[in-house]
């Protein structure tokens, strides 16, 4: 492995090729815009500059490894150019950072403060560019702010493949544009440009003006949309800065979903639909147990269960694909030797979602069908006529299928029309409400943690099960 | 005259650049005797011999950079002539194409055979017009006498050649934003390593070789190495096409040895400046050059150019180079500050907005320039200059950036009077001419 010195320290630079990956690995922080580890080097914002010894100053995320290079990345001289070309970037600049969503996570800003921290050496008036520029129905494009660092342009080149970026015109008057017969709605995973874009230039419309950054914190959670099973993070308000004045929903909203890097699921990326969880997950709760549509206690629809669970002989389970495998586990414990199970898919895809693709997007649109098929096997659910209990966990179901002669225990938890329907309905907690784990259809295992406070009437699925495998109702009524 | 010559020693007539023409005076004779009695290595070795340094600017030897390529590793290979003459300046290429576009045919093929090139290309300006149709004319002639396709001459070797007319962007003068360029990819330059002897159009070891380069070595198989380095100096052999334009009483193309003195040049073979008026500066080779040496052409004052002969030594001893070999002449009376102003105005325009210190210094020193002409200049204007000069200075991938810069600095270092004049009084201290009156 070649050896390089490094602001006098040997470092091995093990696999790295360039001077800048040895650097970033080995704890020397290089300045960089347009160098992304996922991305074709192109070297065009020149904010990565070192000296090497003997050959002066060049772009390190450019420069080979050679054995016995002496490299200094904080010179006298690196400091001034790296000034200098702040002062580039900023000469255009329209520095309106308290109205950017950026600020807080901007590179530019972090580097500003870091290396340069001088007023503009210009004293001429800045170049006007197109402020909210609607590159789709989810990203606008603020063009003052854009450093032009093609990010974005690579990004729908090189991983979503989708081309549609480009940049037109030359000098400073260059600008992102998307290709003319093309548009970024067309691009599954769009919204990945928001991530990488190293200043304000790309928003979010969903998320424009939302919050500042600084009032949200990241909860690690896995997406549950698809067999891959992204891990994310939903960005939610911190404790200490909840809003007393709003409508209370606001401190516990998911305000945006990020890809939480997985080098062995999604690397840094996610698909829009999972920037959307939102629309799955926070559809209006079902937060009351039912008896035949009628409101009941939770240890009534309890009760109740057990005692259809007692008086009937031929049960089915239908079992949740968006469980997890810890409450699969629970189910398999408490109640898996009475019931004939079988899994099935809560989520079918949606018309005019990609099914399927090359990246990220699997056909299977559930998060545990592995595990779910692990434990009670892969066959698609085949119901008996005779049956006389079905166990119905999740979404998905038409109970207009069901023999009509069965009693049919529905465990849910969004409002839906069938949970009216059902002998029983139970309200469950979902993914934001408890700690659990998926296993994706590789068998990689993403844990998820809860950041959402669990509606009163709502019982965690884990803690259910048990309860209904009690004998007899005596710990129930206790 | 200016001395010996290589590309321009025969007389034009009506149809001195057809087929029959060129054949007339030895044309495609160094074709023959290379396919017949030269392994491709004896080819390079030739031109390595004749010493032969660019013209496009860099002045590198052409010789080593074909040695960079070997014909036989199984690779293909390309081999590129840089017709896209975008230098404010520079029209010499120009008159090779109008006049003798079958001597660059001749040299592409002996290139091609040399470097085990299968497609050649020719990348030509698409404003050169005439050129282009002559060229094109030539091509269609050389195909329909077997020069071009398979089995050339019965030799086995087989090329075929392709023109490639630009959209108009000066960088893609540039050799490898020109290769952006015929990938149809945005033509940006490309960031090396690698060396585009190693990875270049298409992925391939390419050699992309300045028009007038190529066009010289026909010449230099069919005399031989030996011949061609007795013409200039000893380090700057051959002789070079200078395109000299500005308040000179001559304007046009000579070819002019190396080693020619300067003075008499000026003053005999062009004619002297316009309304006789004094020498007040020359940009010798091209408002700037698309180099990476930082040999970049800067302006000379009348005191320099007395007694210095026309050689890449000793232009680059004076910090200058013959660069490109567009020659601007520069009489007393203009004004400085506007002229700088219009070379400022052209580096905006053409600045390709790749690199951050060129895209926006390019446009920043002309804002200032335009301010200061407008009379609203400061007095720290001068230093800001300078600064963005300083910065733009070997930061970025290609040399338009850089050449931007020594076109300020080299301007204010020489007539810094006239910037603090029009400064301090709001305007220009020779009435803002730029023509000769």
């Amino acid at each position: 492995m070649p050896v390089i010195f490094i602001n006098g320290e040997a470092v091995d630079t093990g696999e790295h090729p360039t001077v800048l990956q040895a650097a970033l690995a080995n704890g020397f922080y290089v300045p960089h815009f347009c160098w992304h580890p996922e991305l074709s080097v192109v070297g065009n914002c020149r904010v990565c500059l070192v000296e090497q010894e003997g050959r002066g100053v060049n772009i390190a995320c450019n420069m080979p490894v050679v054995d016995g290079m002496r490299i200094e990345t904080d010179s006298e001289t690196v400091r001034a150019q790296r000034k200098a070309m702040l002062q580039f970037i900023l000469l255009n600049h329209p520095v309106d950072c308290g109205i950017c969503d950026k600020a807080g996570e901007c590179t530019l800003q972090d580097y500003h403060y870091a290396y340069n921290g001088e007023p503009a050496l210009s004293r001429e008036p800045k170049l006007k560019g197109t402020k909210f520029y609607p590159l789709s129905s989810r990203i606008l494009l603020d063009n003052e702010r854009c450093i032009l660092c093609s990010r974005c342009v690579r990004f729908t080149r090189e991983v979503s493949k989708s081309n549609v970026l480009g940049i037109e015109y030359r000098g400073d008057s260059a600008l992102v544009r998307p290709a003319e017969d093309r548009t970024l709605d067309d691009d599954p995973y769009s919204d990945n440009v928001i991530d990488i874009c190293p200043v304000g230039a790309l928003l979010s419309r969903s998320f424009l003006h939302q919050a500042r950054v600084w009032y949200l914190e990241p909860t690690p959670s896995v997406c549950p949309r698809c067999a891959r099973g992204c891990t994310v993070q939903l960005w939610h308000r911190k404790p200490e800065w909840q809003l007393k004045t709003l409508d209370p929903s606001h401190n516990t909203r998911i305000l945006r979903v990020t890809p939480l890097e997985n080098p062995r699921v999604n690397g840094p990326w996610i698909c829009n639909r999972g920037r959307d969880l939102g629309e799955v997950l926070e559809r209006p709760r079902a937060e009351q147990a039912l008896q035949k549509g009628a409101g009941v206690t939770m240890m009534e629809a309890i009760e109740a269960t057990r005692a259809l669970i007692a008086e009937s002989t031929r049960r089915i389970a239908l079992v949740s694909s968006w469980a997890s495998n810890e409450e699969l586990r629970a189910f398999q414990n408490a109640l898996g030797d009475r019931f004939t199970s079988f899994v099935k898919p809560d989520q079918l895809p949606e018309e005019g979602e990609v099914v399927e693709d090359e990246l990220l997007i699997r056909a299977d649109k559930n998060p545990n069908t592995r595990a779910a098929q692990d434990l009670f096997g892969s066959e698609a659910p085949e119901i008996r006529e005779d049956a006389d209990l079905i166990l119905v966990w999740g979404e998905g179901v038409d109970f207009a299928q069901l023999p009509r002669g069965a009693k049919i225990v529905f465990l849910g938890s969004w409002l839906l029309p069938e949970v009216g329907h059902a002998d029983v309905f139970i309200p469950l907690s979902i993914q934001t409400e408890r700690r659990g784990h998926y296993t994706n259809f590789e068998g990689v295992v993403s844990a998820f943690e809860p950041c959402q406070p669990r509606p009163e009437g709502v019982i965690d699925a884990e803690t259910l099960f048990p309860l209904l495998a009690a004998p007899g109702g005596a710990r129930g009524r206790a | 005259m200016t001395g010996r010559k290589v590309l321009t020693g025969f007389e034009i007539t009506a149809d001195s650049h057809t087929l029959a023409g060129y054949r007339a005076r030895g044309g495609y004779e160094a074709l023959a005797k290379a396919l017949k009695t030269m392994q491709p290595r004896d080819v390079t070795q030739e031109i390595v011999d004749s010493g032969i340094q660019g013209r496009g600017g860099a002045a590198f030897p052409a010789g080593r950079k074909w040695q960079g390529i070997d014909p036989h590793d199984g690779q293909p290979h390309y081999l590129i002539a840089n017709a896209d003459e975008g230098e404010p300046g520079t029209f010499k290429d120009r008159w090779v194409l109008e006049h003798d576009p079958h001597a660059l045919l001749e040299s592409m093929l002996l290139g091609s055979y040399a470097l085990g090139v299968r497609h050649a290309f020719v990348y030509i300006r698409g404003e050169y017009d005439r050129p282009w149709r002559r060229l094109d004319a030539a091509v269609e002639e050389a195909y329909a006498e077997g020069l071009f396709g398979e089995n050339i001459l019965g030799s086995g070797f087989s090329c075929d050649l392709f023109v490639f007319r630009g959209a108009g962007a000066y960088v893609c003068g540039e050799a490898s934003s020109l290769l952006g360029s015929i990938e149809g990819t945005r033509a940006w330059p490309r960031n090396r390593p690698p060396r585009m002897t190693v990875r270049g159009l298409y992925q391939a070891p390419t050699v992309v070789n300045n028009v007038e380069t190529i066009a010289s070595m026909a010449w230099i198989i069919r005399n031989g190495a030996q011949a061609f380095r007795e013409i200039g100096t000893e380090k700057s052999p051959g002789t070079r096409l200078i395109s000299i334009s500005g308040h000179i009483r001559y304007p046009g193309v000579y070819e002019v040895e190396l080693g020619y003195s300067w003075t008499k040049f000026l003053h005999e073979d062009c004619g002297g400046l316009l309304c006789n008026k004094p020498l007040k500066a020359v940009i010798p080779g091209g408002i700037s050059s698309q180099v990476m040496t930082g040999m970049d052409a800067k302006v000379l004052t009348p005191g320099e150019v007395e007694g210095m002969t026309l050689d890449h030594e000793v232009l680059r001893a004076a910090g200058s180079s013959l660069g490109s070999g567009g020659m601007i002449v520069i009489a007393e009376g203009t004004c400085m500050v506007r002229l700088l102003q219009i070379m400022l105005r052209f580096y905006r325009h053409e600045s390709c907005g790749q690199c951050t210190p060129c895209r926006e210094g390019t446009g920043w020193m002309h804002r200032i320039i335009d301010r200061i002409v407008a009379g609203e200049g400061r007095p720290e204007d001068i230093g800001t200059l300078y600064h963005i000069a300083r910065f733009n200075d070997g930061t970025t991938i290609c040399g338009l950036g850089d050449a931007a810069g020594y076109a300020a600095t080299a301007m204010l270092d020489n007539f810094r009077d006239e910037f603090d004049y029009y400064i301090e009084h709001g305007h220009s201290k020779f009435g803002g001419n730029l023509e000769c009156q």
